[in-house]
């Protein structure tokens, strides 16, 4: 277990440390200096070392501190992830978990071929028209962002990129598990303990649920990055002001150290929900053991 | 005596059409043993299959079963027998799940085969294990299966039967492939549970050691039908059935008259002071020498070390001790390129069947040395492929199927046509007929015999089985704990073993009740 | 004599991986014809009524600038297809390279390059292809998303070449050379799926590309691509929802197709 952890661990600090230096080489674009290889390079370690000063730099388009415009962008893109992968959670696992497993199984796999092939951006415009036109909710693909609404269609609003987000996620969490589930259908140890006496039942709840959650858990990572992935399509079509927004135009707007920053955020994420990810699943493969 | 354990009336069972099981009839008294002796596919399983409760879901199940104390039933896919049956399958069928410990699960089969708790579950598998050979303790079985080797999981399968306290065993190959000496112990444990807690034992296998070892009844079946019923002894003597005589000559015996070694040619394989240990080079290294067309044989157990020393001969591992020679040429010195060029010579067959590519067809497999180092025309190329297949009987199979999709017996075969091919000067052998029934040994040991006779390679064969070894080799090298304990030409070590372990693996191999036939220890 | 039957292949596997490939011929030969078939060159500037619903003279309907939707959605079609299919090639070559490579350097080297590339994959596809067009020239949009998915590549085409296996072993210890085990790999994982992983590197970057232009990456307003069609549609299409039906359903079939050519979903490999 400790040994498993170590290696995680390490792999985490590698990620995000070698994430740090390559955003370093970005923000170093910015440089109006580094022209050439050796100015670039020397330009890239000085941010690198700024960086690990916590010497974030300022925004090139609004000339703030890039840390605060992060700061005030970061939660509504959170707040978005954590809604759409709770949503992910609720839609994707029972239906990763009927299609993963029993008769269903073989013909589930073109099906969710059909489902999941929509891009994102698409499914969110057909939410939105849907929406629209058969619930009668305020439109918000083409509302001006900070525009005043009341309340209680502030909620239905903010509804719709987290279900956006959400389904992108419950794709992922199905294919997640219906890997996992894959991985032991065929196994010999299924018919091996129920001839030698166990219950179908028994076998299922005591040793193919715990691996197929342990694969789930275990590619929490990839899960993360289709939430994010989604996020900021999410919040390009819904108008949504965040910090995947920000990062397209940062790109944009070539404010390379802004988006340095931000790949810095979106890429720890991704590490550390990998991280925990595996470090869990891991635990819950080995139940109980040390 | 009255009421036997279980009465079968002809059982039949078809699958898709076709007969799998036909009219077979059966009566088996308490404390009864019978060995139902077949191939694979020869309807053993389907038989098991019944009697089990686990028959295959497209079967059409004809007959009536009768267990003891009830009525005669029709037999249907899901009986009730009335008695306890335990199933005891094979270890190398990974039976158990691999994450969790093997005692958790077999604590749980044995609570639910007994209704009790799993605490006493698990004290009346301690109890079982004491009652067994190896020494295998409740901690040890604290562990994941992979973590365990195949003879303590066989020992803990069959302590969780026999502490079920069952009316009938249901054995599935249960100890095949084990090695000699495992499978003798396991087999006498068995025997020795049957005849303690009084249960009937019905034993299905394709190898002919439990035949042999447990005595009693044997049904010799083939194609679902019942070839010759008898005890043991007698189909074991000469005046049985030509099928079964057959199957029987797969049960090889030592013989003490075969020819001393000749001497050979040009030495081919010289090895001096080669340890795995780097600080013991001169006590414990190991030096010989194996001239063209000799053979030599690693005997032993299993982890006793044959195989880390064979990697470290043939350079798979470097050693940090000893020098080896192949061909007059120290591979270790050699460029990449020419000692690729020198290991052409070299070929592998092995047990597991793990030197093939799955993913490779037939032909290609075949072909591979040819193209790798001749630069030969397709139809040249052809013409030795198919030169090969026809003399492992693969001839007839199409070419293009993949390696993954064959049998053992089709991909020990294969692995000996590719060796074939290539005109090696060194064979290494590896437990060559290891998961192989008893007709496919004898066709195995012919294939490789009739190779050695006719290309005259060199043979370095690693087995734990004497039998094995003295048909392919002439003389042998016996392992125990990493160390040679005795070497000499194979007749004479079956005439004078010194060693302990010498002596131990003889005994495995030694059937008790042939001694009236001449030559044989 | 035993004959283990090869595994059979469910029928309905077969009968959707050759639904995804008729479906992708069927768009190749559209794209194909695209010049044929549209009443509209690329390019020119609407001459119909604006935004009108689809009827018999414009099946599509027609655009904010009066254009045919038809014949938009088939020139859309074709760039959006061509660029995805360039671009797979570049995620297969370039992914196909480093996996080669990775697999065969010593194992701390491949351990830091497959680092390296954990790296990259840390960020997702679409950020990354973003940030890639962004540092560079448009016009290699194409060529940015199959660098961004190359990891994606890799990783399938080389997940199952494991040196370490005992038959490659086994087979250097017979002398195979080094090269004959590399066409070994490329023959057997490549033969068997190198359209699978075409097919599914298609569906991938057809995805990226086409959301990168959604978002104002890629192609720029007077090319005509799905992605940029559907964003323009953005504000027109809650009153004339043909302006984004069409390209976004063209893009859907793309998509499907694909993944239905390339079988097997991710890790459902048998």
């Amino acid at each position: 277990m400790l040994n498993f952890a170590a290696r995680q661990a390490g792999r985490l600090a590698v990620g995000i440390l070698g994430t740090v230096a390559i955003a370093a080489a970005i923000s170093a674009i910015a440089e109006p200096r580094a022209h050439g290889l050796l100015p670039f390079l020397e330009a890239a370690a000085s941010r690198l070392a700024h960086f690990l000063q916590f010497n974030l730099g300022t925004s090139a388009i609004t000339g703030l501190s890039a840390a605060h415009e992060l700061g005030q962008r970061l939660p509504p893109t959170l707040l978005l992830v954590l809604g759409g992968g709770a949503i992910a959670l609720v839609v994707g696992v029972p239906l990763g978990l009927l299609f993963g497993a029993g008769p269903v199984r073989r013909a589930a796999a073109p099906l969710m071929q059909i489902v999941t092939a929509a891009p994102v951006f698409c499914a969110g415009l057909a939410l939105a028209y849907g929406a629209g036109h058969l619930l009668h909710w305020p439109l918000s693909v083409n509302m001006p962002s900070g525009a005043p609404v009341a309340p209680d269609e502030a909620l239905r609003i903010a509804a719709l990129p987290v279900l956006t987000v959400g389904l992108a996620g419950a794709a992922a969490v199905q294919l997640a598990l219906r890997r996992a589930a894959s991985l032991s259908s065929g196994a010999a140890f299924r018919t091996g303990l129920k001839r030698l006496g166990l219950g179908a039942l028994e076998i299922e709840r005591l040793y193919v649920v715990p691996q197929v959650l342990a694969g789930l858990v275990a590619s929490a990572g990839e899960i993360m990055l289709a939430l994010l992935s989604a996020a900021v399509v999410a919040e390009w079509v819904f108008n949504r002001p965040g910090a995947a927004d920000l990062f397209v135009k940062s790109v944009a707007l070539h404010d390379w150290n802004m988006t340095a920053l931000i790949l810095v955020v979106f890429a720890g994420l991704s590490f550390a929900t990998d991280f925990l990810g595996s470090l869990a699943g891991f635990v819950f493969a080995n139940e109980g053991q040390p | 005596m009255s009421d036997p354990v279980l009465e079968i009336a002809d059982l039949s069972v078809s699958r898709a059409g076709a007969t799998v099981l036909d009219r077979f009839s059966l009566k088996l008294e308490a404390g009864e043993s019978v060995v139902v002796l077949g191939e694979t596919g020869s309807g053993k399983e389907a038989l098991l299959g019944v009697l089990g409760g686990f028959a295959d879901t497209n079967d059409t199940i004809a007959g009536t079963i009768r267990f003891a104390g009830g009525e005669a039933r029709p037999a249907a896919k899901r009986l009730r027998p009335g008695i306890r049956v335990a199933y005891l399958p094979n270890p190398r069928s990974h039976p158990l799940a691999p994450h969790a410990t093997v005692l958790a699960q077999l604590e749980r089969v044995v609570a639910r085969k007994l209704g009790a708790p799993p605490g006493s579950a698990r004290e009346e598998l301690r109890l079982a294990l004491e009652k067994m050979p190896g020494g295998v303790t409740l901690q040890l079985l604290e562990a994941k299966p992979g973590q365990l080797d195949p003879v303590t999981l066989a020992v803990a399968l069959l302590a969780a039967t026999s502490a079920q306290t069952p009316a009938l065993v249901l054995a599935d190959r249960a100890m095949a492939d084990l090695g000699p000496s495992a499978e003798r112990a396991l087999l006498t444990a068995l025997a020795e549970e049957k005849k303690r807690l009084g249960f009937a034992l019905l034993y299905a296998t394709g190898g002919l050691q439990p035949a042999a070892r447990l005595g009693g009844r044997v049904i010799v079946i083939r194609a679902g039908r019942v070839v010759e019923e008898g005890d043991a002894e007698r189909l074991m003597s000469g005046h049985a059935h030509a099928y079964t005589r057959t199957l029987f000559k797969a049960l090889p015996r030592l013989t003490l008259d075969q020819a001393r070694p000749r001497a050979r040619g040009q030495p081919l394989l010289q090895v001096h002071g080669l340890s795995l240990q780097p600080e013991n080079e001169l006590r414990d290294g190991i030096t010989f020498e194996l001239r063209r067309g000799a053979s030599l044989a690693f005997v032993g157990e299993d982890g006793s070390g044959r195989r880390a020393h064979l990697r470290a001969v043939l350079g798979l591992d470097r050693a940090p001790a000893g020098r080896v020679v192949f061909d007059a040429v120290d591979l270790n010195i050699l460029s990449q390129a020419m000692a690729s060029r020198i290991r052409r010579r070299i070929a592998f067959i092995t047990g597991t069947d793990d030197s093939l590519d799955p993913r490779m067809t037939i032909w290609d497999t075949v072909e591979e040395p040819l193209r790798a180092h001749l630069n030969l025309t397709g139809d040249l190329t052809a013409g030795y492929r198919e030169a090969a297949l026809k003399r492992v009987g693969l001839a007839s199979h199409d070419g293009k199927r993949r390696v993954a999709g064959l049998s053992a017996f089709d991909k020990r075969r294969l692995q000996v046509a590719r060796a074939i091919v290539g005109a090696p000067l060194l064979v290494v052998v590896d437990e060559p007929l290891r998961g192989l029934d008893a007709f496919a040994r004898t066709i195995m040991r012919e294939v490789l015999t009739d190779f050695r006779v006719t290309q005259d390679p060199a043979f370095l064969v690693i087995t734990s089985d004497f039998t094995v070894a003295q048909a392919l080799a002439d003389e042998a090298m016996v392992f125990r704990d990493g160390k040679i304990v005795e070497r000499g030409a194979i007749v004479d070590l079956l005439r004078d073993p010194k060693d302990e372990a010498t002596k131990a693996l003889i005994e495995a191999v030694t059937l008790p009740n042939l001694s009236q036939d001449e030559g044989s220890v | 004599m035993s004959t283990a039957l090869e595994t059979p292949v469910p029928l309905l596997r077969t009968v959707s991986r050759a639904a995804g490939w008729g479906g992708l011929g069927l768009i190749a030969i559209t794209v194909a014809l695209s010049d044929f078939l549209a009443r509209e060159p690329a390019g020119t500037r609407g001459a119909g009524p604006m935004l009108s619903v689809p009827s018999e003279v414009y099946p599509f309907g027609t655009d904010l600038l009066g254009r045919d939707m038809l014949s938009e959605t088939l020139h859309g079609l074709s760039q959006t297809a061509g660029h995805a299919l360039i671009g797979a090639v570049a995620a297969i070559i370039l992914g196909g390279l480093f996996g080669a490579v990775a697999a065969r350097l010593p194992r701390p080297f491949s351990a830091s390059l497959r680092g390296m590339m954990g790296i990259f994959a840390a960020v997702p596809a679409l950020l990354l292809t973003i940030l890639l067009i962004g540092l560079t020239a448009r016009g290699f949009a194409p060529l940015m998303a199959g660098l961004a998915a190359a990891p994606f590549a890799f990783v399938r085409a080389f997940d199952h070449v494991d040196l370490a296996s005992l038959h490659a072993e086994y087979a250097r210890a017979t002398g195979i050379p080094a090269m004959t085990l590399l066409r070994r790999d490329l023959t057997y994982e490549f033969r068997e799926t190198l359209a699978s992983i075409a097919a599914r590197a298609l569906a991938a970057v057809a995805i990226i590309l086409s959301t990168a232009s959604f978002l104002g990456f890629g192609a720029e307003p007077p090319a005509r691509d799905l992605g940029l069609m559907i964003a323009a549609a953005k504000s027109s299409y809650y009153t004339a929802w043909w302006t984004a039906a069409f390209p976004a359903l063209a893009l859907l079939m793309l998509i499907l197709c694909a993944r239905l050519a390339a079988g097997l979903e991710e890790g459902e490999r048998p």
